[in-house]
C-alpha cells in the first residue's frame, strides 16, 4: 500500500541529514507505529509521505509510492490529488492546526470542497456523517462552532473526522495524542481502532510514547538519528528489543511497579 | 449585534466627553472673543455689550448644554466672524473633504489589499528588492509633493482637469474627477503602508499550523491565501485602515491647499487664526467624530471577522 524506500531528507541548515535511508512498507489495513525521541526523524519522514516536505529548503532523495503512485518528486498538482483525497493527515496539536476563523464544520467538509464537486447540502450532510463517526456529541451545533469554542479532544476528533471524510486509503497520525490528557488519549486511540477495523484504513502512527503505540499498532519501527533501528511485531519488539537504542526506550517507560516505589 | 450595539453607545459616550473637552478647551483659551471682534475700537463699555449679546456672560454650563444641543438639532452656532450660522459656512466644506477622504480610503482598500496579496505570494522571488525599494519611495513621498507632480501632469499637460478651479459638488461627475487626483496623492504613501503590513502579516500566518493543515487537504497557495490566510491576517489591517481614515483628514488638509480645493482643511486653518471659536469648536467635534466613528467600524468588522473577539461582548 504505502512504500518508502531510501528515503534521504537534510534541510539546507542542517548539518546531518533529518533522515538518513529509511525504506519502511505499510500493509493494506495495517497500524504501523514508528517510535522515536525528538529529532530522530519519524516526523520529516511523515511529511516526506504528506508531500508537506519544504521543497525548496532541503535535499531529498528516494523513493514514497502510494499504490504505485510515486509522491516524492511528483509534481504540485499530482500531489494536490492525492492531498486529502488518498491521504489523511492529522497533527499534533490540534488547536493550531485548525483555522481559528473558520467553522469547525466547514474545516471538516473542505476536503469535499476540493476534491468533488458535491453541492452545499451534500457536503454538510458528509461532514455530519463523519462528525458522528468520530463520536462527537451533538454534531449539528460543533458543525457551527469555532475552534475555540471545542476542547481539546473534541478538536482531535474534528480533525480526524476532517482527514477521514473522503475515506482516503492512508492516514497519517502525527503525534495525534501527545497534546491531550490520558484520559482523552485513550479515546482516541479506540476511535481510532475502531476505525481501522470498521473501514480497513492503512495508519502511520508517530509517537514518542511507547505505550500508546503498543495500546494501537501491530507493528512497530524504531528510528534514532535519522535511521531506524528495528522493527517488527510490536509485542516481539517489547518483550526482546534488539537494539540497544530500544531497549533504553523502553527501560525508559514509567512502569506501575517504579511508580509505587516512588515517595 | 448586541456587541455593534454596546459600541454605538460607547460612540456617543465619547463623542460627549471630546465635545466637552473642545468646548472646555476653547473656554480656557485666553482672548476674549469680544476683544478680538471688535479689535482696535474697542471699549470696556462694547465689549461689555457684545460679551452680552453673543452670551458668553452666562454660566459655561448652560452654554455647553445648549451647544451640544444644537449639534442634534443642526444648529452648531453662529461664527463670530461671518455672523453666520456655522453650520451654512461649513456644510458643502464638509462634504467635500468628506468626499475626498472616503474617495481615498477606497483607492487604499482597493489597491492595497489584491497588491498586498500578489507582494505576499512574490515574497523571495526575484524582484523583491525592487518592490521593497518601489514600497519605501512610495511611503517616503510627502503628499503635497505628489500632489504638485499630479497637478502639472494630468492638469496642465493632459489637461484632464484644470487645476485651481473645483467644479463644486452641484456637478458631482466633474468633482469627482477633480478630486480623484487629490486623492491619489494622499492614498500613495499609505497604500504602501498598508501594503507593506498586509505583506508581513500574511508571511508570519504563513508560517502556523492551519496552513500546513490546509496544504494537506489539498489546497493550492492562492487556495491556502484566499481560504484561510487573507480573513486571518484582516484584523490588524482593518485595525490599521481605521486609523488611516482618521489620518486621511489630517493629509487632506495640506492636499486641499495644493489643488485648491474648497473643503474642511482651509477653514480650519483661517477660523483658527481669527479665533472664529464657534467654527473652530464645531469643526473639531466633526474631525473627532470622524475618528472615533473609524475606531468603531473598525471594531464591528473586526468582530465580525475573528468569533473570538465577541467573547468580551457577552454576545
Amino acid at each position: 500500500m504505502l512504500e518508502i524506500r531510501d528515503l534521504h531528507v537534510k534541510f539546507h541548515n542542517r548539518d546531518r541529514e533529518a533522515v538518513a535511508g529509511v525504506s519502511l512498507t505499510i500493509h493494506d489495513g495495517e497500524i504501523l507505529g514508528l517510535v522515536g525521541e525528538s529529532g530522530s526523524g519519524k516526523s520529516v519522514t511523515a511529511m516526506s509521505v504528506a508531500g508537506l516536505l519544504p521543497r525548496k529548503s532541503c535535499d531529498y532523495s528516494g523513493q514514497v509510492l502510494l499504490d504505485g503512485t510515486e509522491l516524492l518528486h511528483a509534481d504540485r498538482s499530482l500531489l494536490r490529488q492525492v492531498q486529502g483525497r488518498d491521504m489523511g493527515v492529522v497533527f499534533q496539536e490540534p488547536m493550531t492546526a485548525m483555522d481559528p476563523l473558520m467553522k469547525i464544520g466547514h474545516q471538516v467538509e473542505e476536503v469535499l470542497h476540493i476534491h468533488t464537486d458535491k453541492n452545499k447540502q451534500e457536503r454538510r450532510a458528509m461532514a455530519l456523517e463523519a462528525l458522528a463517526a468520530v463520536e462527537l456529541p451533538e454534531v449539528e451545533v460543533v458543525y457551527e462552532k469555532y475552534p475555540h469554542e471545542l476542547s481539546g479532544g473534541m478538536l482531535q476528533r474534528a480533525m480526524i473526522a476532517a482527514a477521514i471524510i473522503q475515506r482516503p486509503k492512508l492516514l497519517l497520525l502525527d503525534e495525534p495524542t501527545t497534546a491531550l490528557d490520558v484520559t482523552i488519549q485513550a479515546q482516541i486511540l479506540e476511535l481510532l481502532k475502531k476505525l481501522n477495523r470498521e473501514s480497513g484504513m492503512s495508519m502511520l502512527f508517530i509517537s514518542h510514547n511507547l505505550n500508546v503505540v503498543r495500546k494501537l499498532c501491530r507493528r512497530v519501527a524504531v528510528m534514532q538519528r535519522g535511521v531506524l533501528v528495528e522493527e517488527g511485531d510490536t509485542e516481539e519488539v517489547f518483550h526482546d528489543p534488539q537494539h540497544p537504542y530500544t531497549q533504553r526506550l523502553i527501560a525508559a517507560i514509567p512502569t506501575r511497579k517504579r511508580k509505587e516505589d516512588a515517595p | 449585534m448586541k456587541y455593534a450595539a454596546k459600541r454605538l453607545l460607547m460612540l456617543l459616550v465619547t463623542m460627549v466627553i471630546v465635545s466637552f473637552l473642545a468646548f472646555l478647551a476653547f473656554d480656557l483659551i485666553s482672548g476674549d472673543p469680544a476683544t478680538a471682534m471688535l479689535g482696535t475700537q474697542a471699549t470696556p463699555e462694547s465689549v461689555a455689550a457684545l460679551r452680552e449679546e453673543l452670551g458668553l456672560n452666562r454660566p459655561f454650563l448652560v452654554r455647553y448644554g445648549e451647544w451640544l444641543l444644537g449639534f442634534f438639532t443642526g444648529n452648531l452656532g453662529t461664527s463670530y466672524n461671518y455672523k453666520q450660522p456655522v453650520w451654512d459656512l461649513i456644510g458643502t466644506k464638509v462634504m467635500v473633504t468628506l468626499c475626498l477622504s472616503v474617495l481615498s480610503f477606497l483607492l487604499i482598500t482597493m489597491v492595497s489589499i489584491p497588491l498586498g496579496l500578489w507582494s505576499a505570494r512574490r515574497a523571495g522571488g526575484r524582484l523583491d528588492g525592487v518592490r521593497t525599494a518601489v514600497n519605501q519611495l512610495c511611503m517616503a513621498v510627502p503628499p503635497f509633493f505628489t500632489g504638485i507632480l499630479l497637478s502639472w501632469v494630468f492638469g496642465v499637460m493632459l489637461h484632464w482637469f484644470v487645476p485651481g478651479s473645483f467644479p463644486g459638488l452641484e456637478h458631482f461627475g466633474s468633482a469627482l474627477k477633480y478630486l480623484f487626483f487629490a486623492a491619489v496623492a494622499i492614498a500613495i504613501p499609505r497604500i504602501a503602508m498598508t501594503v507593506r503590513m498586509l505583506r508581513s502579516t500574511i508571511m508570519s500566518e504563513m508560517q502556523k499550523d492551519y496552513v500546513r493543515t490546509a496544504i494537506s487537504r489539498g489546497n493550492d497557495r492562492g487556495e491556502v491565501l484566499r481560504r484561510h490566510v487573507l480573513k486571518n491576517a484582516l484584523v490588524p489591517v482593518v485595525t490599521f485602515l481605521a486609523q488611516t481614515m482618521a489620518e486621511i483628514v489630517a493629509g487632506s488638509i495640506v492636499v486641499e491647499q495644493v489643488f485648491a480645493i474648497p473643503g474642511l482643511g482651509r477653514m480650519l486653518v483661517t477660523s483658527i487664526s481669527n479665533r472664529d471659536y464657534p467654527t473652530v469648536q464645531a469643526i473639531v467635534v466633526i474631525l473627532a467624530f470622524w475618528v472615533v466613528l473609524a475606531g468603531t467600524v473598525a471594531d464591528i468588522v473586526n468582530q465580525c471577522i475573528d468569533p473570538r473577539l465577541r467573547l468580551g461582548g457577552d454576545a
